[in-house]
């Protein structure tokens, strides 16, 4: 394999996507219970309070905000004359990306360890 | 040639080889060379072939980055041999990896298949198609749409750029920036009359969608040329190829209409 | 060049689409039940907001699944199948998925005291 900067972003975006149609599809799932009245609802939802769940969901957080900023980088390399600044514009991608998920992450690591109010 | 060596410095030079006949799998070799002011990487590999083993095989011609014959995997980067000074490659214990462009076959030792790529060229109809009414005169460019084109004209066709692009390696049937970029500077020439025909070609199911924008094909290229900037250009022209056919059209009349004509056309 | 187009529009209302279900639905974190999203959900413009929503990350998923699939040489020649295959995939999505959103309703006892 020819490896590059841009082959990481390919497989990064490739491979979260791919875990993102998987976890939709789940996610779907969870909430379809919604059609069999409130208390399985209720129920199915319990399953994913436990905090290990909700720790894997800082993954599906980074990996969501890393596929994000990566489409919007091609976004713009598709409607502007950017391609000089394509290195750039990938560290932008992932380090936005990346803060964003400490961001929204300390949220999520506080509720899952009960220390969320 | 040892009195040589022994007195400067040297240079480790590994290249992979392959002997279909006798190999099943390609290996690596090791020659230590002498490393002098100005020696290239294509010098190193003549070294070897002339003065240690013979049948180190790989392409060259010009040796003036014009021919796009010795485009090979350097480090794992794809560029020419002939232009890249020896030095600027050597790791820290002076060693130097050459391995043959990536995703094509091997025929021997350095030289790959490119068959696939010579194929995809051709897809692309890679000649200009005048209009009928062509004028008695020359057609005439406008600065700006000489300069458009100025991109692609470059390309050497050696190579570089297909051989590191991921796409081919997971598609064979993908064009390829280096056929795409010809594409596009087919499409933008004015005096070319099949735009929409060839923005349909390379809208298509093996073109310009299938690029993944990984700018591999930009970092490889010697010419320093853009593919990328060049597929961008053909997606947005693909998605209004009625409206781009017709400008064409009309500015093709006014180049026909505004070439004065000299002589008057020799009656029968 | 259908499938670039859908990937691009859906992709842009997804930005604005998730922005908005991740700032409302989950954050700041807390404890999720059926009442709490039924007070979101029991506004129709909430349920046609999702129903949109819905329809972009499908077209978004599915298309993007294609895409990833027919990169590969060998499932090419397939590609019709596939398409077919993700397009009732798709509608059974969408039409499990709006089913989903309609379900939320006050239960029956708590409109009878209305």
């Amino acid at each position: 394999m020819y490896k590059s900067t841009g082959f990481i972003s390919f497989f990064l975006r490739r491979f979260t996507g791919l875990v993102l149609v998987l976890y939709l599809s789940v996610h779907m799932w969870v909430i379809g219970a919604a059609t069999q009245g409130a208390e399985v609802f209720n129920a199915r939802l319990e399953v994913f309070e436990s905090p290990v769940l909700k720790i894997l969901e800082i993954l599906l957080l980074a990996a969501v905000l890393y596929h994000g900023f990566d489409g919007i980088r091609l976004i713009i390399v598709h409607y502007f004359d950017v391609t000089d600044y394509r290195k750039s514009l990938f560290y932008a991608a992932f380090a936005t990306s990346a803060l964003l998920t400490i961001v929204g992450g300390i949220p999520l690591l506080l509720y899952a360890l009960g220390m969320w109010s | 040639m040892t009195n040589r060596s022994s007195q400067g410095q040297s240079a480790t030079v590994r290249v992979q080889r392959f002997n279909p006949d006798v190999d099943t799998k390609p290996y690596f070799d090791e020659f230590t060379i002498p490393l002098e002011p100005g020696t290239t990487i294509l010098d190193a590999l003549r070294e070897i072939k002339s003065n240690q083993d013979g049948s180190l095989t790989y392409r060259r011609s010009c040796r003036h980055a014009i021919c796009g014959s010795c485009a090979m995997n350097i480090n794992g980067k794809n560029m020419l041999a002939c232009n890249q000074p020896l030095k600027d490659h050597l790791d820290r214990k002076g060693r130097i990896t050459i391995r043959p462009l990536p995703y094509q076959p091997i025929i021997k030792d350095l030289v790959v298949d490119r068959s696939a790529f010579w194929e995809q060229y051709q897809r692309i109809k890679p000649w200009l198609i005048p209009p009928e009414d062509i004028p008695e005169k020359e057609f005439r460019m406008s600065p700006e749409e000489v300069e458009a084109l100025k991109n692609a004209e470059k390309c050497i066709m050696c190579g570089a750029c297909y051989a590191s692009c991921q796409v081919i390696g997971l598609n064979r049937r993908y064009i390829g920036p280096h056929a795409l970029l010809k594409a596009f500077q087919k499409i933008l020439d004015p005096r070319d009359s099949i735009p929409g025909e060839r923005l349909a070609e390379v809208a298509g199911d093996d073109g310009v969608f299938r690029c993944h924008t990984i700018f591999n094909c930009i970092d490889a290229c010697p010419k320093e040329l853009n593919p990328t900037q060049a597929i961008e250009t053909l997606r947005k022209l693909a998605q209004k190829r009625q409206a781009f056919e017709a400008m064409r059209r009309e500015r093709q009349k006014s180049l026909i209409v505004s070439t004065p004509r000299i002589s008057e056309p020799m009656g029968d | 060049m259908r499938i670039f187009i859908i990937q691009r529009i859906s992709a842009i209302a997804l930005v604005v689409f998730l922005s908005l279900h991740m700032i409302v639905v989950h954050y700041p974190p807390g404890h999720l039940d059926f009442s709490r999203v039924l007070e979101r959900l029991d506004d129709p413009l909430w349920k046609a907001i999702d129903i949109a929503f819905l329809v972009a990350v499908l077209s978004h998923a599915l298309a993007g699944t294609y895409a990833v699939l027919t990169d590969i040489e060998r499932v090419t020649p397939m590609k019709r199948i596939l398409a077919g295959v993700l397009v009732v995939l798709g509608i059974i999505g969408l039409a499990y998925g709006t089913y989903t959103i309609i379900s939320f309703q006050p239960p029956a006892s708590l409109l009878a005291a209305h």
